[in-house]
């Protein structure tokens, strides 16, 4: 399990380099991977389906997403599409076109409609996630802002006063 | 050139820039507007399709205008979706006149990209990763790193002759598939299937197919469905690729595959 997390890290790291993801935001894109894949297997291991999992995980990535997006002031695309390509059903569309090529056709469709269902249910996630208002995320963001103020605030103080 | 023409010109050119980089639908449209409202102008509208922009200002006026850009699909560079975020942001606060925010637009656009070699490599990575997130074993996820990379570099090498992206995909998966197919003539011991979807997990259409539903949920009905397409179309030919090397294979008496 926690290897598999580490694994979907890296691999999200991975795709943050080839999606041209700014350097300084390469690490925050991985932990949301992480997060997102524990949260799709710790749903897969409570017996929810494939579909229900991709939602919650999701769901869970995107609210990550925004609060990271309010406290690096980024877009929240940038971590989202990173974090998200992990559970996005790339091997779903893979099989129903291979199954499509191949004349197996029920298995085609059987696939084809699965693909659907997890690319739906992640949507539904994403739209739930985008659904919250931005004033409660911006308001974390300028909590984070002014600690950070405070604590260089402090630092730039001791000296002067040693 | 009159002043709203020049506002438009810009704004458009910022959301053309942002639109080529994969930014959201909504996130072009709300970015041209801003940037036209920053400037001082109220009377206008803004279209964004998918592979389009339409735009006009001052429309009963004597200063009028209007432009239609045509944006093909292109790459994902989230990089330049948050330096272009950031200038508008930064023109909404009137941080910059038109000129300087011309020469700024120039700076996002000409951004230093990734080399190709930390692209090769991080493509390899990522498809080790996939293939081991699949239910690979070890030695599936070294093959598809080695698959991967050679996916990307043949990616990399055909972009430079602007070959068409559907023969791209077709011409990729079609050698990752050979790639696969030679491994396992070798005699290693490797779950095929696992090891050719991490290989061309570059490839596959799957952020395409949210993005698509992701606009028709949010009601752009024609963008979503120009992603759709284009994600389904991706999806045939990546399966065009690997059917037609797997169907050769058996016709040369390789036996049936453990698919």
């Amino acid at each position: 399990m926690i290897i598999q997390i580490v694994i979907a890290m890296i691999s999200t790291l991975a795709f943050a380099v080839l999606f041209h993801v700014p350097k300084s935001e390469y690490l925050y894109c991985a932990l949301n991977g992480g997060i997102g894949w524990a949260a799709y297997r710790f749903c897969g291991n409570c017996g929810f389906g494939a579909a229900a999992s991709s939602l919650w995980a999701t769901l869970v990535l995107t609210l990550v997403a925004r609060v990271l997006s309010a406290v690096r002031k980024m877009p929240s695309t940038v971590f989202l599409i990173a974090g998200i390509f992990s559970l996005v059903p790339g091997s779903g569309i893979y099989y129903t076109a291979y199954y499509l090529i191949m004349n197996q056709l029920s298995q085609s469709s059987a696939k084809g409609i699965d693909t659907f269902k997890i690319a739906g249910a992640i949507v539904l996630g994403i739209i739930f996630g985008l659904a919250l208002p931005q004033s409660w995320f911006n308001h974390l963001g300028n909590l984070f802002d002014k600690n950070k103020k405070n604590k260089n605030e402090k630092q730039s103080n001791t000296p002067q006063q040693s | 050139m009159s002043q709203s023409k020049e506002i438009l010109n810009l704004s458009v050119s910022i959301g053309e820039e942002l639109l080529k980089s994969g930014a959201e639908i909504y996130r072009v449209q709300e970015t041209v507007e801003r940037v036209i409202e920053a400037y001082g102008v109220q009377d206008y509208n803004v279209f964004v399709l998918t592979n389009g922009i339409f735009a006009t200002v001052h429309e009963n006026r004597e200063d009028a205008g209007s432009m239609v850009r045509n944006v093909p699909i292109g790459d994902v560079n989230l990089g330049k979706v948050a330096k272009l975020n950031q200038l508008s942001r930064e023109i909404c606060q009137g941080a910059y006149s038109l000129k300087e925010a011309y020469i700024h637009l120039e700076k996002c656009k000409n951004a230093a990209s990734v080399s190709n070699m930390a692209l090769v490599l991080s493509c390899g990575i990522g498809s080790a990763g996939f293939c081991y997130l699949l239910g690979g074993y070890l030695i599936d996820s070294l093959m598809s790193f080695f698959l991967g990379m050679l996916l990307q570099a043949f990616l990399l090498a055909a972009g430079k002759r602007h070959t068409s992206k559907f023969l791209m995909d077709i011409l990729g998966s079609a050698l990752v598939t050979i790639g696969g197919l030679v491994l396992y003539i070798l005699g290693l011991g490797i779950q095929f299937d696992r090891v050719i979807i991490g290989g061309i997990i570059l490839l596959m259409p799957g952020v395409a197919l949210v993005t698509a539903i992701r606009d028709l949920f949010n009601g752009d009905y024609l963008s979503g469905g120009i992603r759709l397409m284009d994600a389904l179309l991706t999806g045939m030919c990546i399966a065009i690729g690997v059917g037609a090397a797997v169907k050769t294979f058996q016709l040369l008496g390789g036996g049936t595959l453990p698919l």
